[in-house]
Protein backbone atom coordinates (compact mmCIF):
# COMPACT_ATOMS: atom_id res chain seq x y z
CA UNK A 1 0.00 0.00 0.00
CA UNK A 2 1.53 3.34 -0.99
CA UNK A 3 2.29 5.76 1.76
CA UNK A 4 0.17 8.89 2.01
CA UNK A 5 2.24 11.99 1.34
CA UNK A 6 2.27 14.28 4.37
CA UNK A 7 0.03 17.33 4.04
CA UNK A 8 1.33 20.90 4.20
CA UNK A 9 -1.58 23.07 5.34
CA UNK A 10 -1.21 26.82 5.02
CA UNK A 11 -1.40 28.90 8.19
CA UNK A 12 -3.85 31.79 8.10
CA UNK A 13 -6.15 33.97 10.21
CA UNK A 14 -9.83 34.81 10.00
CA UNK A 15 -10.50 38.53 10.16
CA UNK A 16 -13.46 37.49 12.34
CA UNK A 17 -10.92 37.10 15.16
CA UNK A 18 -10.72 40.91 15.23
CA UNK A 19 -14.51 41.43 15.34
CA UNK A 20 -14.39 43.37 18.62
CA UNK A 21 -11.64 45.66 17.40
CA UNK A 22 -12.28 46.20 13.69
CA UNK A 23 -14.19 49.43 13.29
CA UNK A 24 -13.62 50.34 16.95
CA UNK A 25 -9.86 50.70 17.28
CA UNK A 26 -8.48 48.94 14.22
CA UNK A 27 -8.87 49.39 10.49
CA UNK A 28 -8.63 46.63 7.91
CA UNK A 29 -5.11 47.88 7.17
CA UNK A 30 -4.21 47.38 10.84
CA UNK A 31 -5.70 43.88 10.74
CA UNK A 32 -3.66 42.87 7.70
CA UNK A 33 -0.48 44.14 9.33
CA UNK A 34 -1.27 42.22 12.51
CA UNK A 35 -2.03 39.02 10.61
CA UNK A 36 1.29 39.32 8.80
CA UNK A 37 3.18 39.81 12.05
CA UNK A 38 1.45 36.78 13.56
CA UNK A 39 2.88 34.63 10.77
CA UNK A 40 -0.21 34.14 8.63
CA UNK A 41 0.12 33.61 4.90
CA UNK A 42 -3.59 33.48 4.09
CA UNK A 43 -6.83 34.88 5.51
CA UNK A 44 -10.58 34.58 5.74
CA UNK A 45 -12.70 37.65 5.14
CA UNK A 46 -16.38 37.79 6.01
CA UNK A 47 -18.63 39.37 3.39
CA UNK A 48 -19.40 42.26 5.72
CA UNK A 49 -15.69 43.13 5.93
CA UNK A 50 -15.95 44.21 2.32
CA UNK A 51 -16.56 47.94 2.41
CA UNK A 52 -19.98 48.80 0.97
CA UNK A 53 -20.85 45.11 0.56
CA UNK A 54 -22.19 43.85 -1.75
CA UNK A 55 -20.96 46.68 -4.02
CA UNK A 56 -17.37 47.53 -3.16
CA UNK A 57 -15.83 50.45 -5.02
CA UNK A 58 -12.97 49.90 -7.43
CA UNK A 59 -10.82 52.00 -5.10
CA UNK A 60 -11.50 49.59 -2.25
CA UNK A 61 -10.83 46.57 -4.45
CA UNK A 62 -7.52 48.06 -5.54
CA UNK A 63 -6.61 48.77 -1.95
CA UNK A 64 -7.60 45.24 -0.91
CA UNK A 65 -5.21 43.73 -3.48
CA UNK A 66 -2.56 46.21 -2.41
CA UNK A 67 -2.90 44.87 1.17
CA UNK A 68 -2.68 41.27 -0.06
CA UNK A 69 0.48 42.08 -1.98
CA UNK A 70 2.10 44.23 0.70
CA UNK A 71 1.61 41.59 3.40
CA UNK A 72 2.16 38.51 1.19
CA UNK A 73 -1.31 37.27 2.02
CA UNK A 74 -3.39 34.85 -0.06
CA UNK A 75 -7.20 34.96 0.03
CA UNK A 76 -8.31 31.66 1.60
CA UNK A 77 -12.03 31.83 2.32
CA UNK A 78 -14.89 34.31 2.21
CA UNK A 79 -17.62 33.87 4.79
CA UNK A 80 -21.15 34.41 3.56
CA UNK A 81 -24.71 33.41 4.37
CA UNK A 82 -27.15 31.46 2.18
CA UNK A 83 -30.11 33.41 3.56
CA UNK A 84 -33.58 32.06 2.87
CA UNK A 85 -35.59 34.26 5.27
CA UNK A 86 -34.34 37.79 4.73
CA UNK A 87 -37.88 39.15 4.77
CA UNK A 88 -40.72 38.69 7.22
CA UNK A 89 -43.23 36.18 6.00
CA UNK A 90 -42.63 33.09 3.89
CA UNK A 91 -39.30 31.77 2.69
CA UNK A 92 -37.75 33.64 -0.19
CA UNK A 93 -38.24 32.22 -3.67
CA UNK A 94 -35.56 30.02 -5.19
CA UNK A 95 -34.79 32.82 -7.66
CA UNK A 96 -34.23 35.37 -4.89
CA UNK A 97 -32.01 33.03 -2.89
CA UNK A 98 -30.00 31.97 -5.92
CA UNK A 99 -29.50 35.57 -7.09
CA UNK A 100 -27.92 36.43 -3.74
CA UNK A 101 -25.68 33.37 -3.84
CA UNK A 102 -24.51 34.16 -7.39
CA UNK A 103 -23.77 37.72 -6.31
CA UNK A 104 -21.51 36.38 -3.54
CA UNK A 105 -19.86 33.84 -5.86
CA UNK A 106 -18.95 36.66 -8.27
CA UNK A 107 -17.60 38.76 -5.44
CA UNK A 108 -15.52 35.90 -4.04
CA UNK A 109 -14.13 35.14 -7.47
CA UNK A 110 -13.29 38.80 -8.03
CA UNK A 111 -11.42 38.98 -4.71
CA UNK A 112 -9.46 35.78 -5.33
CA UNK A 113 -11.23 33.35 -3.00
CA UNK A 114 -11.57 29.67 -3.85
CA UNK A 115 -13.44 28.69 -0.68
CA UNK A 116 -16.64 30.05 0.76
CA UNK A 117 -17.78 29.41 4.33
CA UNK A 118 -21.45 29.05 3.36
CA UNK A 119 -23.91 29.26 6.23
CA UNK A 120 -26.84 27.16 5.10
CA UNK A 121 -30.11 28.10 6.81
CA UNK A 122 -30.70 25.74 9.70
CA UNK A 123 -33.47 24.84 12.10
CA UNK A 124 -31.74 24.35 15.45
CA UNK A 125 -28.54 24.97 17.45
CA UNK A 126 -26.95 21.88 15.88
CA UNK A 127 -27.30 23.52 12.46
CA UNK A 128 -29.43 20.76 10.99
CA UNK A 129 -30.34 22.31 7.63
CA UNK A 130 -33.72 23.41 6.37
CA UNK A 131 -35.39 20.56 4.45
CA UNK A 132 -34.95 22.33 1.09
CA UNK A 133 -31.15 22.57 1.39
CA UNK A 134 -30.36 19.93 -1.18
CA UNK A 135 -32.58 21.51 -3.83
CA UNK A 136 -31.00 24.89 -3.16
CA UNK A 137 -27.45 23.56 -3.38
CA UNK A 138 -28.29 21.75 -6.63
CA UNK A 139 -29.44 25.07 -8.08
CA UNK A 140 -26.30 26.82 -6.86
CA UNK A 141 -23.74 24.20 -7.83
CA UNK A 142 -23.39 25.10 -11.54
CA UNK A 143 -22.68 28.69 -10.55
CA UNK A 144 -20.20 27.69 -7.88
CA UNK A 145 -18.40 25.68 -10.55
CA UNK A 146 -18.57 28.57 -13.02
CA UNK A 147 -17.03 31.00 -10.51
CA UNK A 148 -14.68 28.32 -9.18
CA UNK A 149 -15.66 28.58 -5.53
CA UNK A 150 -16.33 25.74 -3.10
CA UNK A 151 -19.33 26.13 -0.80
CA UNK A 152 -18.13 24.77 2.53
CA UNK A 153 -20.73 24.31 5.23
CA UNK A 154 -19.21 24.80 8.65
CA UNK A 155 -19.31 22.01 11.23
CA UNK A 156 -19.30 24.17 14.36
CA UNK A 157 -19.76 23.18 18.01
CA UNK A 158 -22.07 21.97 19.40
CA UNK A 159 -22.42 20.01 16.16
CA UNK A 160 -20.33 16.83 16.02
CA UNK A 161 -18.69 15.57 12.86
CA UNK A 162 -20.83 12.45 13.21
CA UNK A 163 -24.11 14.37 13.03
CA UNK A 164 -26.41 12.98 10.33
CA UNK A 165 -26.45 16.15 8.24
CA UNK A 166 -22.65 16.01 7.88
CA UNK A 167 -22.97 12.58 6.28
CA UNK A 168 -25.77 13.95 4.11
CA UNK A 169 -23.47 16.75 2.91
CA UNK A 170 -20.69 14.31 2.01
CA UNK A 171 -23.21 12.16 0.19
CA UNK A 172 -24.36 15.22 -1.76
CA UNK A 173 -20.78 15.98 -2.83
CA UNK A 174 -20.26 12.36 -3.89
CA UNK A 175 -23.59 12.18 -5.71
CA UNK A 176 -22.70 15.25 -7.77
CA UNK A 177 -19.01 14.33 -8.02
CA UNK A 178 -18.14 17.87 -7.14
CA UNK A 179 -15.29 19.64 -5.42
CA UNK A 180 -17.46 22.75 -5.12
CA UNK A 181 -19.36 21.63 -2.06
CA UNK A 182 -17.91 20.40 1.21
CA UNK A 183 -17.22 21.06 4.85
CA UNK A 184 -15.27 23.62 6.85
CA UNK A 185 -14.35 21.91 10.12
CA UNK A 186 -14.33 24.37 12.98
CA UNK A 187 -11.97 22.93 15.58
CA UNK A 188 -14.36 23.99 18.32
CA UNK A 189 -16.15 20.74 17.55
CA UNK A 190 -13.22 18.97 19.26
CA UNK A 191 -13.29 21.11 22.40
CA UNK A 192 -13.24 18.79 25.42
CA UNK A 193 -12.01 21.07 28.20
CA UNK A 194 -13.61 24.08 29.84
CA UNK A 195 -11.05 25.28 32.39
CA UNK A 196 -12.49 27.28 35.25
CA UNK A 197 -9.86 29.99 34.85
CA UNK A 198 -11.12 30.64 31.31
CA UNK A 199 -14.87 30.05 31.67
CA UNK A 200 -16.87 31.60 34.48
CA UNK A 201 -19.79 29.63 36.01
CA UNK A 202 -22.20 32.04 34.28
CA UNK A 203 -20.51 31.54 30.91
CA UNK A 204 -20.60 27.76 31.35
CA UNK A 205 -24.28 27.87 32.24
CA UNK A 206 -24.98 29.87 29.10
CA UNK A 207 -22.95 27.47 26.97
CA UNK A 208 -24.57 24.37 28.44
CA UNK A 209 -27.99 25.80 27.60
CA UNK A 210 -26.79 25.99 23.98
CA UNK A 211 -25.59 22.37 23.90
CA UNK A 212 -21.92 22.94 24.69
CA UNK A 213 -19.89 21.05 27.27
CA UNK A 214 -22.28 18.18 27.85
CA UNK A 215 -20.74 14.70 28.10
CA UNK A 216 -20.12 13.14 24.70
CA UNK A 217 -21.00 16.40 22.97
CA UNK A 218 -17.72 16.85 21.13
CA UNK A 219 -16.09 15.23 18.11
CA UNK A 220 -13.14 12.89 18.46
CA UNK A 221 -10.02 13.87 16.52
CA UNK A 222 -10.29 10.74 14.33
CA UNK A 223 -13.73 11.88 13.17
CA UNK A 224 -12.03 14.42 10.88
CA UNK A 225 -10.34 11.81 8.69
CA UNK A 226 -13.28 10.99 6.36
CA UNK A 227 -14.07 14.71 6.08
CA UNK A 228 -10.64 15.79 4.84
CA UNK A 229 -11.15 15.10 1.11
CA UNK A 230 -14.20 17.41 1.23
CA UNK A 231 -12.53 20.29 3.02
CA UNK A 232 -10.37 23.02 1.52
CA UNK A 233 -10.39 25.37 4.49
CA UNK A 234 -10.83 24.76 8.21
CA UNK A 235 -11.36 27.17 11.08
CA UNK A 236 -8.49 26.62 13.50
CA UNK A 237 -10.71 27.70 16.39
CA UNK A 238 -8.93 28.30 19.69
CA UNK A 239 -9.94 29.66 23.07
CA UNK A 240 -6.67 30.15 24.95
CA UNK A 241 -3.04 29.36 24.16
CA UNK A 242 -0.85 29.46 27.25
CA UNK A 243 2.74 30.66 27.66
CA UNK A 244 4.00 27.18 26.72
CA UNK A 245 2.16 27.52 23.39
CA UNK A 246 -0.37 24.87 24.28
CA UNK A 247 -4.07 25.27 23.64
CA UNK A 248 -5.96 24.62 26.85
CA UNK A 249 -9.34 23.48 25.49
CA UNK A 250 -8.85 21.57 22.20
CA UNK A 251 -6.53 18.57 21.48
CA UNK A 252 -4.60 20.51 18.87
CA UNK A 253 -1.56 18.31 18.41
CA UNK A 254 -3.65 15.22 17.76
CA UNK A 255 -6.04 16.92 15.32
CA UNK A 256 -3.33 18.63 13.27
CA UNK A 257 -1.14 15.54 13.15
CA UNK A 258 -4.05 13.45 11.85
CA UNK A 259 -4.71 16.04 9.16
CA UNK A 260 -1.07 16.13 8.08
CA UNK A 261 -0.66 12.35 8.20
CA UNK A 262 -3.72 11.97 5.98
CA UNK A 263 -2.30 14.31 3.37
CA UNK A 264 -4.40 17.43 4.00
CA UNK A 265 -2.91 20.64 2.56
CA UNK A 266 -5.78 23.10 2.85
CA UNK A 267 -6.03 26.45 4.61
CA UNK A 268 -5.99 26.60 8.41
CA UNK A 269 -7.40 29.95 9.49
CA UNK A 270 -7.04 30.87 13.15
CA UNK A 271 -10.31 31.88 14.70
CA UNK A 272 -10.06 33.18 18.24
CA UNK A 273 -13.21 33.05 20.39
CA UNK A 274 -11.79 33.17 23.88
CA UNK A 275 -11.88 36.03 26.38
CA UNK A 276 -10.22 39.39 25.84
CA UNK A 277 -11.13 39.93 22.21
CA UNK A 278 -11.68 43.62 22.83
CA UNK A 279 -8.09 44.00 24.04
CA UNK A 280 -5.83 44.45 21.00
CA UNK A 281 -2.67 43.55 22.89
CA UNK A 282 -4.17 40.40 24.39
CA UNK A 283 -5.71 39.28 21.10
CA UNK A 284 -2.51 39.97 19.19
CA UNK A 285 -0.58 37.93 21.72
CA UNK A 286 -3.04 35.03 21.45
CA UNK A 287 -2.88 34.98 17.65
CA UNK A 288 0.91 34.97 17.70
CA UNK A 289 0.97 32.18 20.29
CA UNK A 290 -1.49 30.21 18.14
CA UNK A 291 0.71 30.48 15.08
CA UNK A 292 3.80 29.46 17.01
CA UNK A 293 1.80 26.49 18.35
CA UNK A 294 0.82 25.46 14.81
CA UNK A 295 4.33 26.12 13.52
CA UNK A 296 5.79 23.75 16.10
CA UNK A 297 3.35 20.99 15.17
CA UNK A 298 3.60 21.47 11.41
CA UNK A 299 7.34 22.04 11.36
CA UNK A 300 7.20 25.34 9.46
CA UNK B 1 -14.59 54.52 14.20
CA UNK B 2 -17.45 54.05 16.63
CA UNK B 3 -17.71 53.82 20.39
CA UNK B 4 -17.77 50.34 21.88
CA UNK B 5 -21.32 50.61 23.21
CA UNK B 6 -24.19 49.89 20.80
CA UNK B 7 -25.76 53.22 21.80
CA UNK B 8 -23.36 55.99 20.87
CA UNK B 9 -22.84 59.11 22.92
CA UNK B 10 -21.51 60.94 19.90
CA UNK B 11 -24.66 62.12 18.13
CA UNK B 12 -26.81 62.31 21.27
CA UNK B 13 -28.48 65.71 21.40
CA UNK B 14 -31.83 67.48 21.31
CA UNK B 15 -33.44 68.38 18.00
CA UNK B 16 -35.42 71.40 16.86
CA UNK B 17 -38.30 71.95 14.51
CA UNK B 18 -38.25 74.46 11.65
CA UNK B 19 -39.14 77.28 14.08
CA UNK B 20 -36.25 76.42 16.38
CA UNK B 21 -38.38 74.87 19.12
CA UNK B 22 -37.03 71.74 20.83
CA UNK B 23 -39.09 68.89 19.47
CA UNK B 24 -37.20 65.75 20.41
CA UNK B 25 -33.80 64.15 20.57
CA UNK B 26 -31.68 61.73 18.63
CA UNK B 27 -28.87 59.26 19.17
CA UNK B 28 -26.87 56.87 17.05
CA UNK B 29 -26.97 53.10 17.25
CA UNK B 30 -24.78 50.37 15.81
CA UNK B 31 -25.28 46.68 16.66
CA UNK B 32 -22.45 44.92 18.46
CA UNK B 33 -22.98 41.87 16.26
CA UNK B 34 -19.89 40.69 14.36
CA UNK B 35 -21.48 41.13 10.94
CA UNK B 36 -23.61 43.62 9.09
CA UNK B 37 -27.28 43.00 8.43
CA UNK B 38 -29.80 43.59 5.70
CA UNK B 39 -32.36 46.04 7.06
CA UNK B 40 -35.04 43.50 6.23
CA UNK B 41 -33.46 41.22 8.87
CA UNK B 42 -33.56 43.85 11.57
CA UNK B 43 -36.18 43.98 14.32
CA UNK B 44 -36.31 47.36 16.00
CA UNK B 45 -38.00 47.71 19.37
CA UNK B 46 -39.03 50.55 21.66
CA UNK B 47 -36.74 53.28 22.96
CA UNK B 48 -36.91 53.95 26.69
CA UNK B 49 -35.42 57.05 28.29
CA UNK B 50 -35.53 57.45 32.07
CA UNK B 51 -38.46 55.05 32.18
CA UNK B 52 -40.47 56.83 29.48
CA UNK B 53 -41.29 54.47 26.61
CA UNK B 54 -41.29 55.70 23.01
CA UNK B 55 -43.15 53.24 20.81
CA UNK B 56 -41.08 51.69 18.04
CA UNK B 57 -43.58 52.79 15.43
CA UNK B 58 -43.10 56.43 16.41
CA UNK B 59 -39.34 56.31 15.78
CA UNK B 60 -37.58 57.60 12.67
CA UNK B 61 -34.38 55.92 11.52
CA UNK B 62 -31.91 57.78 9.35
CA UNK B 63 -29.32 55.87 7.35
CA UNK B 64 -27.07 57.30 4.67
CA UNK B 65 -29.07 60.52 4.60
CA UNK B 66 -32.52 58.94 4.15
CA UNK B 67 -35.23 58.57 6.79
CA UNK B 68 -37.40 55.51 7.36
CA UNK B 69 -40.05 54.31 9.73
CA UNK B 70 -39.72 50.89 11.32
CA UNK B 71 -42.38 49.56 8.95
CA UNK B 72 -40.56 50.93 5.89
CA UNK B 73 -37.32 49.27 6.92
CA UNK B 74 -38.90 45.84 6.47
CA UNK B 75 -38.77 46.48 2.72
CA UNK B 76 -35.52 48.43 2.41
CA UNK B 77 -33.09 46.32 0.39
CA UNK B 78 -29.98 47.96 1.77
CA UNK B 79 -27.16 46.27 3.66
CA UNK B 80 -26.53 47.98 7.00
CA UNK B 81 -22.74 48.20 6.87
CA UNK B 82 -20.98 47.00 9.96
CA UNK B 83 -19.96 49.71 12.46
CA UNK B 84 -21.87 52.39 10.53
CA UNK B 85 -24.39 53.89 12.95
CA UNK B 86 -28.03 54.54 12.23
CA UNK B 87 -29.52 57.71 13.73
CA UNK B 88 -32.61 57.12 15.85
CA UNK B 89 -34.86 60.17 16.00
CA UNK B 90 -37.40 60.47 18.79
CA UNK B 91 -40.18 63.03 19.00
CA UNK B 92 -40.63 64.62 22.42
CA UNK B 93 -41.90 68.20 22.71
CA UNK B 94 -39.36 70.23 24.67
CA UNK B 95 -36.66 67.61 24.18
CA UNK B 96 -34.69 66.21 27.12
CA UNK B 97 -33.25 68.26 29.96
CA UNK B 98 -29.51 68.78 29.98
CA UNK B 99 -27.95 66.16 32.20
CA UNK B 100 -27.63 62.39 32.50
CA UNK B 101 -30.22 60.10 30.95
CA UNK B 102 -30.67 56.35 30.89
CA UNK B 103 -31.25 55.50 27.25
CA UNK B 104 -32.12 52.04 25.98
CA UNK B 105 -33.38 50.50 22.79
CA UNK B 106 -34.52 46.97 22.09
CA UNK B 107 -32.99 45.56 18.96
CA UNK B 108 -32.87 42.09 17.48
CA UNK B 109 -32.37 40.45 14.16
CA UNK B 110 -33.10 37.35 12.18
CA UNK B 111 -30.22 34.97 11.62
CA UNK B 112 -30.20 31.79 9.59
CA UNK B 113 -28.00 29.59 11.78
CA UNK B 114 -27.39 28.38 15.34
CA UNK B 115 -31.04 28.26 16.24
CA UNK B 116 -34.66 27.92 15.31
CA UNK B 117 -36.23 30.19 12.69
CA UNK B 118 -38.00 33.39 13.75
CA UNK B 119 -41.21 32.63 15.62
CA UNK B 120 -43.04 35.82 14.69
CA UNK B 121 -43.85 35.32 11.05
CA UNK B 122 -44.97 38.94 10.69
CA UNK B 123 -41.74 40.40 12.08
CA UNK B 124 -43.51 41.76 15.15
CA UNK B 125 -41.00 40.29 17.60
CA UNK B 126 -37.29 40.84 18.10
CA UNK B 127 -36.11 38.08 15.78
CA UNK B 128 -34.19 34.96 16.75
CA UNK B 129 -30.67 36.30 17.22
CA UNK B 130 -31.17 37.45 20.80
CA UNK B 131 -29.36 34.46 22.32
CA UNK B 132 -26.09 35.79 20.88
CA UNK B 133 -25.87 39.08 22.73
CA UNK B 134 -29.32 39.92 24.04
CA UNK B 135 -31.81 42.39 22.64
CA UNK B 136 -31.61 45.12 25.26
CA UNK B 137 -29.09 47.87 24.71
CA UNK B 138 -28.67 50.47 27.45
CA UNK B 139 -26.39 53.32 28.20
CA UNK B 140 -26.30 56.21 30.63
CA UNK B 141 -25.35 59.30 28.65
CA UNK B 142 -24.85 62.97 29.26
CA UNK B 143 -26.92 65.36 27.15
CA UNK B 144 -25.24 68.72 26.80
CA UNK B 145 -27.09 70.27 23.85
Amino acid sequence: MSEIKKGTPKRGISVYSYCRLLGYTMTLDDVFEDMYDAGATCFELLANHIENYPNPSTQWIDHYFHLCEKYHMQPAEMGHWAETHLHRGPRMSDEQILANLIRDFKLANLLGFKSLRTKITCINEYCDPEPEWEHLMELALPYAEKYDVAMLSECHAPTKLTRQHIYDYLEFADKHQTKHFGINVDFGTFQNQWPEDIYSPEEMERRRSRGYGKPDSWSQPEDIIPILPYSKTCHAKFNYVDENFEERTIPYAKVLQLMVDNGWSGNLVSEYEGPGREDAAFLGDQLRRHHILMSRILGY
Amino acid sequence: MVEYSAIQQRGFHNTCDAKGNLDGFEFRFTPKYYKGLWFTQCRFGNVTVDGEVFDRDSLIFEYDGLEYTREELFDVKIYWQIRVPITVKVKKPGGLKLGYHDVSMDFGWVLNYNGEPEKEFDGSGLGNGGHMMGTENSRRMLLAR
